[in-house]
């Protein structure tokens, strides 16, 4: 991961642009499948069902956390939603490692950068829409604890 | 007592999809709700047909017309007289909203590979990861809208005033009003929250098993008939939040169970309960005692 998180997005969303819908689709599922599993040691917390993002529409867990001044985002998407662990996998790329102020400062419609309406539908993008909010909301949270 | 379903042809087993994989006059169909799964795996030559972003007209709130409908048969390689069989995820559910626009567009030969992709794993059947192929272009000729199966809302007003059945496929907790949407959808709400008056409520999860297949004619004429109290002859309007889970339920009334007379009201709640001032009823109704099973939902 290199650059800051402004031109990381850029770089994501110039490449979901050059593709068409139809391969969008299948970026977006490269994306999935390099999500790296949720580490051990909130495996119990999931189980007991805990840190559910509950706007989602499949089971979605999403432990959203700053360590050493540095954003840290692990997630659990059922295998069964593609969809939302590929957005998923494209935050924690955008988002871990970075400073919490620079996250925040990253627009907050970021989700209509990738072209994803045309590959998704609108009905689609309202769960990713609430992803990125959860995520933004705990970031925003965890900073002013500290 | 039923000992078989009413129109039994319209289901298929995985296996006989596995055999006519490749046969020239069957064309297997893949909808799914999450659009990704289809490049996640597939049936070996399905092709895929999205219930949003294929179906439906992305600027009006309807589906595509004849000609559109026509077009995307032909790019499929689906010809009027091709066995269109359907499959996808939970429980079949977009499977069956896309079996019903075929059938509102006059699709003769279509089926339910009964079980979805729940079941085609379940039998360790192989996915392939294949790209979508694509076959021959053929020339479609589609029927105008068949509308004894899809109701409008002047019809459902109507409908309800005449006091006659109406069947709300939606979880309890949006029935009985708790809930605006249903749970884990908030992008389908409604301003107000409730049933249309008099209908009766059967989660429509409730037809399906724990494999994904659908319950048996006995079963099934349990829940509708005798629970539920829906009478054969009477012409019945499913409804639930915008017309999925619904048509799911109008595919079992109709087919699986004989009843004539069956329409989705696809306006479903997301119209009823934000239109200006039509009736609403709050609390459990003539609910059916046992719950949609939590698996469902997600």
């Amino acid at each position: 991961m290199s650059g800051t998180v402004a031109q990381r997005i850029d770089e994501i969303a110039s490449e979901f642009a050059e593709l068409d819908p139809r391969e969008r689709l299948e970026l977006l599922l490269e994306f999935a499948e390099k999500l790296p599993p949720l580490p051990a040691r909130y495996q119990a917390e999931r189980d007991a069902g805990l840190n559910r993002v509950h706007e989602c529409q499949t089971p979605v867990f999403l432990w959203t956390e700053i360590e050493d001044g540095q954003v840290r985002i692990y997630a659990d998407v059922a295998p069964e939603a593609p969809t939302v662990k590929g957005f998923v996998s494209v935050l924690v790329e955008l988002f871990s490692g970075s400073g919490p102020e620079e996250v925040l400062a990253t627009e907050p419609d970021l989700v209509n950068r990738f072209g994803l309406v045309e590959a998704l539908g609108m009905v689609r993008m309202r769960g990713l829409h609430a992803i990125a909010h959860h995520i933004r909301q705990k970031i925003a949270k965890s900073r002013n604890v500290r | 007592m039923a000992k078989e379903y009413a129109h039994p042809e319209v289901l298929v087993t995985t296996a006989w999809v596995d055999e006519h994989r490749q046969d020239p006059a069957v064309r297997i169909v893949e909808s799914d709700e999450d659009v990704l799964l289809y490049s996640q795996g597939h049936v070996s030559g399905a092709v895929r047909i999205d219930w949003h972003i294929d179906l439906q007209d992305q600027v009006v709130r309807d589906y595509i017309d004849k000609t559109r409908f026509a077009e995307l048969c032909a790019t499929k390689g689906i010809a009027n007289d091709t066995t269109v069989v359907f499959y996808g995820d939970k429980n079949n559910w977009w499977a069956c909203y896309a079996f019903w626009v075929f059938k509102l567009y006059g699709h003769a030969e279509c089926r339910i590979m009964n079980g979805g992709r729940t079941r085609w794993e379940a039998d360790g059947r192989p996915w392939s990861r294949d790209p979508e192929p694509s076959y021959a272009r053929t020339n479609y000729l589609a029927s105008d809208p068949d509308h004894s199966i899809r109701a409008f809302q002047a019809e459902v007003i109507k409908h309800q005033q005449k006091g006659k059945p109406l069947v709300d496929v939606r979880s309890p907790g949006e029935f009985t009003g708790e809930l605006l949407h249903m749970a884990d959808y908030p992008q389908e709400g409604a301003l107000r929250g409730g049933h249309i008056p008099g209908a009766v409520s059967v989660p429509w999860s409730r037809s399906v098993g724990e494999d994904g297949t659908f319950k048996s004619p006995k079963e099934l004429e349990g829940i509708y008939a005798r629970e539920a109290g829906l009478k054969r002859r009477t012409p019945v309007i499913a409804y639930c939040r915008i017309g999925e889970r619904s048509s799911h339920t109008w595919f079992v009334l109709h087919y699986l169970l004989g009843y004539p007379k069956v329409k989705n009201y696809d306006g479903s709640w997301t119209e009823w309960g934000n239109t200006v001032g039509v009736p609403i009823e709050k609390g459990p109704g003539r609910k059916v005692e046992q719950p949609e099973p939590a698996r469902s939902s997600s």
